[in-house]
């Protein structure tokens, strides 16, 4: 009889403890997505917001996106706004650019890893996940100074003295690009059942004909998935961008940025918003084209 | 003018692996007839596909000649060999259908598309697939895929179809029923199959001849009866089949084919000598396969082999019954013989009377034909 009481006494404790425990984890995701979304709420919200000032929410209203809109369609044309989609048209150039030039080069890149036999294979492959992990920062100064150190040869051959603008950009954001590229297709490679290729050259196709019938068909999710990532991060891309663009290629985040400096504008918290908007969509269909089954395609 | 549709050349295929050289296959020769059905046998490791891969020009040898239809292959890649590959899990296009599948290798030799859906159409049919072409690979069972991967292959017409284990993916009644229809198949294309396995009884049901191999060697090439009933190393009689093996010593070579071997109790037994068997061999084994060996009580005398045989050809040791084992068919029966040496022997259930009187812990005689053991190298 004693023993039973003391055991239930125990279970009870034991009950609490485990009541305590769900408890605890059901409020842990709770918060942490709160901190995660929440600056990026109080985002979107002034972005309706009617009044000028962040103080205070007055009323919802779309007149920012409608100036935006307005600019875009060239009706009515405000000073800022124009600055702001001049920033903006130019991350898309610079992002297009360089998403083309880093999906051919990363995919190649990919495709020499997964198959080709060399030395130093290992040390390359590992050097390709460099820009992942290095700080950004460490990555922009160094580019930075490389260019710098580039011109100042170009100079001394041809007499010519360059300056960073798009191109710079371009190639700095193709550099960090060609990694992700190359790592999001390379585990679309791995997935894939070498013997394929085996089979195609069985087959009669030279290795020209299985690339273009069979590897890049079955690479392609991937590649796209690749390009998508590589947009959006040369999209989204601060520290560098910033550290390589001369005068007049500012993009959206170093434009924003530089606006920060005066005043935030509600067009800046609506164009934020749509920018954000459209690297989640983008973020997610690549993940999307990931997640689909390589022996299915 | 040759009859041969494969011809190897003394094959050497080195792998490098962490700085040293593996061989993974080890001067093999060999000819194969056209429209023979080939199998390559052997455990894995052994070499077979490898070998298989250097005849579908995935692998150069790194030593020796392939000849197939008496064309030399070196330097001929595999997209220009008239081969054609059925693998072990299929390789099917998942992003095609299946009718995008076989019309694949057809598309590539330059055919019509017209052609090529007709040609598709009836390789389906010649594999018992009709009526699939528009679905894809995956939406198959693994025995239809095997079937698609067949058709995909034979719609090319090769000279050669090379085959990896093709049915060891699928459950063990569906592999049976593949034999014979694989079997039927080949003999009705009259293409030359070359089938590697490591089933034994795979081999042993389907193939014209069998080649074992053991460590990138060729160890025996022959008919299954050949193999089976006339091993010529320890290997193939040990691989092939349950085999009781007796260790002795060579004490005379008649110029007949068959040899004395005294036995370590004393007792001495002919038996036929292997062509491989070394000339200075003296330490050899004796092998003798389970349903070989008969045995004799009181009761039950040796009949079995009575009237033409003289029983001067039959070997006959004292033995002690041991244990035996119902399985089905026969009954397994373990015997010793000596001191130590023990013996499997396998009656049919048929004869119920011999079966059925045989009881543990008694004293019995073992017989078998002389003829029917084999003196190998140990």
């Amino acid at each position: 009889m004693r023993q039973s009481l003391i055991n239930e006494g125990a279970m009870e404790r034991n009950r609490v403890i485990r009541r305590l425990g769900s408890a605890g984890l059901w409020l842990n995701p709770i918060f942490a997505y709160f901190f995660l979304w929440a600056p990026i709420l109080i985002l979107v919200l002034f972005s309706f917001n009617e009044s000028r000032s962040v103080a205070s929410f007055t009323g919802f209203t779309l007149k920012w996106y409608n100036n935006i809109l307005n600019n875009v369609m060239g009706a009515e044309r405000a000073f800022s706004t124009e600055i702001m989609l001049n920033a903006f048209r130019n991350s898309l150039f610079v992002g297009t650019v360089a998403t083309a030039i880093s999906t051919v080069l990363g995919t190649m890149i990919a495709l020499a890893m997964a198959r080709g036999r060399f030395r130093g294979k290992r040390l390359l492959d590992g050097l390709l996940f460099l820009p992942v992990v290095i700080p950004e920062i460490t990555q922009a100064i160094s580019l930075a100074i490389f260019f710098k150190v580039v011109f100042d040869w170009v100079a001394l051959i041809s007499g010519e003295r360059m300056f960073p603008g798009f191109h710079t950009i371009i190639a700095a954001h193709v550099t960090f690009n060609i990694s992700y590229v190359a790592i999001v297709v390379r585990a679309r490679l791995a997935d894939m059942n070498p013997q394929l290729e085996e089979a195609a050259n069985d087959l009669g196709a030279n290795p020209w004909q299985t690339f273009w019938r069979v590897t890049f068909p079955l690479i392609l999710p991937g590649v796209i998935s690749g390009a998508l990532l590589a947009f959006t991060l040369s999209l989204d891309d601060f520290v560098i961008t910033f550290f390589t663009s001369g005068v007049g290629t500012s993009t959206l985040p170093v434009f924003v940025y530089g606006l920060l400096k005066l005043t935030v504008t509600p067009e800046v918290n609506a164009i934020s918003t749509i920018m954000m908007v459209l690297s989640t969509i983008l973020i997610g269909i690549s993940l999307a084209m990931q997640g689909r089954n390589a022996s299915r395609a | 003018m040759t009859s041969y549709d494969v011809e190897l050349k003394d094959i050497v295929k080195d792998f490098e692996s962490g700085g040293g050289r593996v061989r993974a296959v080890d001067h093999v020769s060999v000819d194969i007839a056209d429209g023979e059905f080939f199998a390559l046998l052997g455990p894995s490791g052994c070499g077979k596909t490898t070998t298989l891969r250097l005849i579908a020009g995935f692998e150069q040898p790194t030593a020796g000649h392939i000849l197939i239809r008496g064309r030399a292959m070196e330097g001929i890649p595999a997209y220009h060999r008239p081969v054609n590959t059925v693998f072990q899990d299929y390789a099917l296009f998942p992003h095609l259908t299946v009718e995008q599948n076989i019309m694949f290798g057809l598309q590539m030799e330059g055919v019509h598309k017209r052609e090529a859906v007709k040609l598709a159409g009836e390789a389906l049919e010649m594999v018992r697939l009709p009526g699939v072409g528009e679905r894809k690979p995956h939406q198959l069972s693994g025995g239809q895929q095997q079937r698609v991967a067949l058709a995909r292959s034979l719609v090319k017409q090769p000279a050669v179809l090379l085959l990896d284990e093709p049915l060891g993916a699928l459950d063990l009644k569906l592999r049976k029923n593949m034999q014979y229809e694989l079997k039927a198949l080949q003999r009705d294309v009259g293409i030359t199959f070359i089938y590697v396995t490591h089933d034994q009884e795979e081999a042993i049901t389907m193939a014209d001849r069998i080649a074992v191999m053991n460590e990138g060697k060729m160890l025996q090439v022959g008919t299954p009866k050949q193999i089976y009933e006339h091993p010529e190393t320890h290997f193939v009689a040990d691989f092939i089949g349950e085999t009781n093996f007796i260790a002795g010593a060579l004490t005379e070579r008649g110029g007949d084919g068959y040899g004395s071997v005294r036995l370590q109790d004393g007792s001495v037994i002919r038996a036929q000598l292997a062509d491989t068997l070394g000339s200075a061999a003296s330490a050899v084994t004796v092998a003798i396969r389970p349903e070989r060996i008969g045995i004799s009580t009181p009761l039950n005398p040796p009949t079995a082999f009575g009237g033409g045989v003289d029983s001067s050809e039959i070997a006959m040791l004292d033995a002690l019954l041991v244990d035996s084992q119902y399985i089905g068919t026969d009954t397994r029966f373990t015997l010793r013989i000596g001191d130590g040496i023990e013996l499997v022997a396998r009656l049919q259930n048929i004869d119920d009377l011999a079966v059925n009187t045989l009881r543990i812990g008694q004293k019995v005689k073992v017989f078998w034909q002389e003829s029917s053991a084999t003196v190998l190298d140990r």
